[in-house]
């Protein structure tokens, strides 16, 4: 379980986070959805170790980790550009945190989250020659392989096109479901965070609008922020939808 | 964000410190030195200088030769840039355009004086050729031709680099507007590349008021601020003072052009996106400037010409029966086979340290969280200032009593500081565009900064890396300005060498020696591309 007490961040005397609570239970995925500028990323950042916190306290398994470095929280995270490295082949990219640390994962284990992301065919290529969905599930890969006990995604579907982004979604649902690995997921994209999540926090200006499942927040919007902004979004789409393929498929 | 790790902080100190000790210190006691008489502390020692006319008039005259070199440096090297991205034109004479522009950058400044002797002077191949003398060499017309040849190819990469920017569209768009040719001209092509010529101007003059080697040769009696500055250090009657007072005076065209070329910045375009256009085609336009590349080139190579045939001949220009009567005395002389291997070792020394240097203070500027590491530019905006002859002089103040004098230690130091900006820049710009997150990635794999930097980020920078070492060899083997008054009998390398021999009137051995380096540098430049080549293959 993940507990975040209190977090507030300033970047010169700018607030960029307030107060923000919320306890995480084990292999949930969570989003954090909202504009941009509202300090999801931050907050992303403040959870890894990367960005330090101003006020609070981050508890991981009842363990305090509010102190302990990005490197050794034992956390990972997909950027939203992946940050794959262009020298290496898929698979030496996938490996590379095991020349630091060579029991993480066995050679078995490594095939394993090779077939399950399907990257067999692909990992003589190198970065340059894959497409943006194969170069996202050789990210996911090289983070899985770390064994994280927890599991960041920034903007994980942003870069990627139509169908799939989909497949993709489907495949983060089942990594977390598999690997029982809590997961969280920033996004600007409200369609996005109901249809992955089993919780979305929704942050507006540094402080949280709404905390809770796809259903509570279609169904009782806490303000306005949240209605106008993602609500709205989502009843423009339906619209778009329903004219195309007409009010029979509602 | 991220913070800082100690071995960072240990590698920035490093590097501060070389910073202080041989750049900020070195110049503040040139500085202060220039103010020093026997009296105390004023400014009787440029009193002195100033109210001397032969230094007035070498000031003037400086400024006059270095200014028409600069300008007819720039029209040469935007005429062939013209060519090479404005035209349809041959392919294989565009790419001659682009390498054989950069054949001076191999050889030594004061071998083209020699060069410009043996061409158009009483016995040159020119002058044989129209059967008379062209013109007076010595002075002002050598000076002028020698400035133009070293200049060039630094201009024509200043205004070739901008013309990438240019997006070739709006020419098309012109047309169709109905523009005429001075007007389409105008405003797609001039007016963007303002800043560019502006900047090739400056560099042009700068670098041609700065120069030691050409007026040490073709310079005659027509005094220049240079030859001054090495009359008052190496002449008759040695005047530390005033030599420091004209190295004062000497910096102070840099300073301002220095301020002008980032003032002309503001002129330049920046273009975020464009696309390759096909260009139209105009057959005036074409024939017109392939000839007159042609031309440009043509009489490039007719200068140079000499400094490959004049060694391999019995005795140029008398007898020109084949010989290799030359190429085996320099190759039997101990004196000279040691000094080519002084400045092999020289050249050697500063590319290794002067890579890992400019390099490592890129690394820390561009891609850590390092409190006070804007100090880096700082530095390389004064190295890029600070002419070759000024800093050679002020270590020369610094270091003379120390046991560094007279070493290979502290030419190859002075070399780096002197050629810094432009490898410093070269890897920050590298370094900055490569993912912000390839360290925190590295870190969250398990890396420490220094694995991630030798795993990651080293091999997508090889390319940089190795352009950054040539760039410094080539550059420390031909410079004469920097290293003049700090060679010693012991540590004598070819450039240097050059300068004693000419008073010997040694000239096979002059162009021997020229022609090795020359190949050296050849053989290094191809090295390093077909290493470059490879790495970007590997890369694919």
């Amino acid at each position: 379980m993940l507990e975040l007490k209190n977090i507030s961040k300033q970047f010169d005397q700018k607030v960029v986070l307030e107060n923000i609570d919320l306890k995480i239970n084990s292999g949930e995925i969570v989003s954090l959805l909202g504009p941009s500028g509202s300090g999801k990323t931050t907050l992303l950042n403040i959870i890894l170790g990367l960005t330090r916190m101003d006020q609070g306290k981050i508890i991981f398994n009842d363990e305090d980790v509010s102190n302990v470095g990005m490197k050794n929280r034992g956390f990972n995270i997909v950027f939203q550009d992946y940050a794959l490295f262009p020298h290496l082949n898929a698979y030496e990219n996938i490996v590379y945190g095991l020349r630091n640390q060579k029991d993480t994962a066995s050679a078995e284990e490594v095939r394993e989250y090779i077939d399950f992301l399907e990257l067999t065919p692909h990992l003589k290529k190198r970065i340059g020659e894959l497409s943006g969905g194969q170069k996202q599930r050789v990210a996911l890969a090289r983070t899985l392989v770390t064994k994280p006990k927890l599991l960041l995604l920034d903007e994980p579907l942003s870069a990627l096109d139509g169908v799939i982004k989909e497949s993709i979604k489907e495949r983060i649902k089942l990594i977390a479901k598999e690997f029982n690995l809590t997961t969280i997921i920033v996004t600007h994209d409200p369609e996005e965070a109901l249809t992955i999540s089993d919780k979305i926090l929704i942050i507006n200006q540094g402080n949280i609008s709404q905390f809770g499942t796809p259903f509570e927040i279609i169904n009782q919007p806490s303000n306005d922020f949240v209605k106008e902004f993602i609500l709205r979004q989502l009843q423009i789409k339906r619209q778009n939808i329903y004219n195309l393929f007409g009010e029979k498929y509602a | 964000m991220r913070n800082a790790k100690p071995e960072m902080r240990i590698i920035f100190i490093v590097i501060l410190l070389l910073f202080f000790a041989f750049l900020i210190a070195p110049l503040i006691v040139l500085l202060f030195r220039s103010f020093v008489t026997e009296e105390g502390v004023g400014f009787s020692n440029y009193m002195t200088s100033l109210s001397d006319e032969t230094l007035t008039r070498a000031i003037g005259n400086s400024i006059k030769v270095s200014s028409t070199a600069a300008v007819i440096t720039t029209t040469l090297a935007f005429a062939l840039a013209y060519a090479v991205n404005c035209t349809r034109i041959y392919q294989p004479l565009k790419n001659a355009v682009k390498a054989g522009i950069l054949i001076p950058m191999l050889t030594p400044t004061i071998t083209y004086g020699f060069a410009i002797m043996y061409t158009f002077g009483n016995q040159g191949l020119l002058t044989k050729l129209f059967d008379r003398n062209l013109f007076e060499i010595y002075g002002f017309n050598g000076l002028l031709i020698g400035y133009v040849i070293y200049t060039l190819p630094a201009a024509f990469l200043v205004i070739h680099n901008s013309f990438k920017y240019i997006d070739k569209k709006f020419i098309i768009v012109s047309k169709l507007m109905g523009d005429g040719t001075l007007r389409s001209f105008l405003n797609t092509v001039f007016r963007p590349l303002l800043g560019a010529l502006g900047g090739a101007f400056v560099l042009s003059f700068i670098l041609s008021f700065t120069d030691f080697g050409i007026p040490a040769s073709v310079g005659g009696t027509y005094e220049v601020v240079a030859t001054q500055l090495y009359q008052a250090m190496l002449g008759s009657i040695p005047d530390f003072s005033i030599g420091a007072v004209i190295a004062v005076l000497m910096l102070f065209p840099a300073l301002v052009g220095v301020f002008l070329l980032n003032y002309l910045e503001r002129f330049n375009f920046h273009y975020d996106k464009f696309s390759e256009t096909e260009l139209t085609p105009s057959k005036f336009r074409d024939s017109f400037f392939g000839t007159l590349s042609l031309v440009i080139l043509l009489a490039m190579v007719a200068v140079f010409a000499v400094m490959f045939i004049a060694p391999f001949v019995t005795a140029f220009p008398y007898d020109l029966r084949f010989s290799w009567q030359h190429i085996t005395d320099v190759f039997q002389s101990n004196d000279l086979v040691s000094v080519y291997g002084n400045s092999l070792l020289v050249a050697a020394l500063t590319a290794v340290f002067g890579t890992v240097i400019a390099y490592g203070a890129a690394l820390l500027n561009a891609r850590t969280p390092l409190r006070g590491k804007q100090t880096v530019d700082i530095f390389s905006m004064i190295t890029n200032t600070v002419p070759g002859m000024v800093l050679g002089l002020s270590y020369l103040l610094l270091f003379n009593e120390s046991s560094l004098k007279g070493t290979f230690l502290i030419i190859v130091l002075c070399n780096i500081m002197h050629y810094f900006t432009t490898p410093y820049l070269m890897a920050k710009n590298a370094l900055t565009k490569m993912n912000p997150s390839w360290e925190t990635s590295g870190e969250l794999l398990g890396d420490n900064w220094l694995k991630t930097v030798y795993r990651v980020i080293l091999p997508n920078s090889v390319s940089t890396v190795i352009e950054i070492f040539s760039y410094y060899f080539i550059n420390a083997m031909v410079t004469i300005s920097g290293v003049i008054f700090l060679v010693s009998a012991q540590t004598t390398v070819v450039a240097s060498k050059i300068n004693e021999l000419q008073h010997f009137a040694k000239f096979n051995e002059i162009f021997v020696l020229s022609v090795l380096i020359f190949l050296t540098n050849l053989l290094v430049r191809f090295v390093c591309e077909a290493l470059q080549k490879r790495a970007a293959i590997y890369k694919k």
